[in-house]
This record gives structure tokens, C-alpha cells and sequence, in this order.
């Protein structure tokens, strides 16, 4: 019976796992954009996506950060960062590390992963913090308009 | 270990550019939407957190809904990022999927969003998950009611009555630009 050489093969395997092993790691990258709520943003259920970035969704970005709706980050290029890990940590689904800093413009250090189309940052420190500098009411008011109570009454 | 590794050399190896063209509308009951691109998606995958899918930290509950969540289609490897839950109510899909963490399962629901806008990613509303094997799926309505047993059972809009959310409310505003701006929109529009 022929001996099939084990070398090669193990090489094979290898080089097969090298490509996979760099994506794991993924890439380090600075990210500079506008924190958004990324189901309104993408589903469109309460309009454009202008409408539902900045202070006019404002409230309704914590209401889905606090619900444990993936939260993004808008770069000024339009590319959205999924984000999975917040200052170091994953444990991010309930809201409360993102909320101070929803609809803020701010700049981050971090990993970037693309899978299947889909930016997932893993944000290690937040570098800056400008707070809210889309003041998207003036243009659209507030969306969606039940946010604020005494509008709807 | 051995979960981290599977997941990765799976989603690696199996894992193509682009899901916008892809219909995996047969068998859904989804209830529509009306949303952006909106697609009905019906599809075996397995369950597990998108940080173990993509780095290989692996906690064995997948951070029991603190971490998000991925689905990992079983017929061609896609990761499909899961956005949200069927409560209309401001509500994602971890608590209801972490409970099926690292299991295959069943799941329907809605993919949405402008292919031109995601650059080809779909995401997904996740509106039912049925067990391997099982006929009766599980609609993903867990979200309020962990909510409110976090809550001293609060009854109401809960995001209205969530205290982290009043506290900001509170202090920045409805706009989140301070109260005086608040209080001049609101006697503008009201």
C-alpha cells in the first residue's frame, strides 16, 4: 500500500488554517461616526434613515439600546459598525454601557470583523466624545413623534 | 473549546460574500412588517453569540442575553446577525436565543434592509425558533417579561417607565440636548 506523505498534508492543513486564524483576529482600526439605532436605521419602520439618526431619535435610540437592539456606529462614509463589545467587554445586549453615549458623534480604537457583509467592531476605548452634533429635529422633528409625551397628548 | 473551534472553521470555510440575493422564503409564516426590503426567511442554523463567532471566546450560555447574537445558517454557513425580537416594543432577540445557545435549531422571521444601504448584509427579525425536530415553534416575546421580573413586575410602556432611561430623559432631555431645548421644541409644536 502506498504511503501517503505526511508532510505535505500537514502542510496543506495548515496553510488552510492560516487565513482563518488572521480572520479571528481581525483588524485594529479608529473609527470616527454618529452612534445609531441600528433596527430603525436599516427596517425603516419609523421612516428614512435621515429621520432616525441624531437628536431626533434620540429617545427612541436608548428605548432600543435599553431593549437590547444591536447598537451601530455611522461613519461619515455611510458604512455601519455593528457593535459587539463595548470598551473591552461583550456584555452589552441590555443597554446600559451604550446609552450615554446614543445619537453622540464620537471616535473609537477597536477590532474590526466583516463577515457575510456585516461590520462587527469591537470597540476597546473611546478616544472622543463630541455628544450630539446631528441635530436632526430642526429637519425632522422628533420620530417618532410619541417620544415625547406632551407632543402627543 | 472545541464549540469555539467548530464555529469559526465552519463560518470561515462556508461563509460567502453576499446573502442579498438569497430566498429562504419557503416554509415561512412570518408575519410582514412592512419594512425596508423585507423578505420572510425560514432556515435550520445553529445558535450562538457573535463573539464567539468571531474571536472564539465561547462562555457556554453566550453571555445568557448580555451578548448578541448570530445565527449560523447550516446550509451554506452564513452568519446572519439577529436585530430583533417580534415585540413590537423596542426589543432585540437576545434573551429570546441565548436559551438556545449552541443548539441547531429552527428559526422564521423577516430579513430586512435596502441591499444598497448594508452593502449586501441582510439582518434579521427573528419571530419564531423552533426546536430540532419540533412542529411547534416558540414566538421570541421573552424580552417584556424578564424586563418586568427585573422590575418589581412594572406594568405599563416599559420604555417609559425603565429608570436608566428616565434618569437621561431627566437630565439631557427627549432630544438629549438639555432640557431648554427640549422646552422651547415642545412650545414650538405642541
Amino acid at each position: 500500500m502506498r504511503r501517503i506523505p505526511l508532510v505535505p498534508l500537514a502542510f496543506l492543513f495548515f496553510a488552510a488554517l492560516v487565513p482563518g486564524a488572521r480572520a479571528a483576529q481581525g483588524e485594529a482600526v479608529r473609527i470616527t461616526g454618529e452612534v445609531i439605532d441600528t433596527w430603525c436605521y436599516f427596517s425603516g419602520v419609523m421612516g428614512g434613515p435621515e429621520a432616525v439618526v441624531g437628536s431626533a431619535h434620540h429617545t427612541c435610540a436608548m428605548w432600543c439600546a435599553a431593549g437590547g437592539i444591536p447598537v451601530g456606529v455611522l461613519a461619515d462614509d455611510g458604512a455601519v459598525y455593528m457593535v459587539m463589545k463595548w470598551q473591552g467587554a461583550p456584555e452589552i445586549a441590555d443597554g446600559t454601557a451604550l446609552l450615554d453615549t446614543q445619537s453622540h458623534r464620537i471616535t473609537v480604537d477597536g477590532t474590526l470583523h466583516v463577515r457575510d457583509g456585516i461590520n462587527y467592531l469591537m470597540v476597546a476605548e473611546v478616544l472622543a466624545d463630541e455628544g450630539i452634533v446631528n441635530r436632526s429635529h430642526e429637519d425632522y422633528g422628533v420620530v417618532p413623534p410619541f417620544a415625547i409625551p406632551e407632543l402627543s397628548q | 473549546m472545541i464549540r469555539a473551534a467548530w464555529i469559526i472553521a465552519t463560518t470561515l470555510a462556508l461563509a460567502p460574500a453576499a446573502q442579498a440575493t438569497e430566498d429562504f422564503s419557503a416554509g415561512s409564516k412570518a408575519e410582514g412588517w412592512g419594512l425596508t426590503g423585507e423578505q420572510p426567511a425560514r432556515f435550520s442554523t445553529r445558535v450562538t453569540d457573535a463573539v464567539c463567532a468571531l474571536t472564539g471566546d465561547c462562555p457556554a450560555d453566550c453571555g445568557a442575553g448580555l451578548r448578541q447574537m448570530v445565527l449560523l445558517r447550516e446550509s451554506d454557513g452564513v452568519m446572519v446577525l439577529a436585530l430583533k425580537n417580534i415585540q413590537p416594543i423596542f426589543t432585540g432577540a437576545t434573551v429570546d436565543l441565548a436559551p438556545w445557545c449552541g443548539q441547531t435549531v429552527t428559526v422564521d422571521g423577516l430579513m430586512v434592509g435596502d441591499p444598497e444601504q448594508t452593502r449586501g448584509a441582510r439582518l434579521m427579525q427573528v419571530q419564531t425558533v423552533s426546536a430540532a425536530g419540533s412542529a411547534m415553534p416558540e414566538r421570541t416575546n421573552r424580552w417584556l417579561e424578564q424586563w418586568r421580573a427585573a422590575n418589581g413586575g412594572q406594568e405599563g410602556e416599559w420604555f417609559r417607565n425603565d429608570p436608566r432611561i428616565r434618569e437621561r430623559i431627566e437630565r439631557d432631555g427627549y432630544l438629549g440636548l438639555g432640557r431648554e431645548t427640549d422646552e422651547a421644541f415642545i412650545r414650538e409644536n405642541q
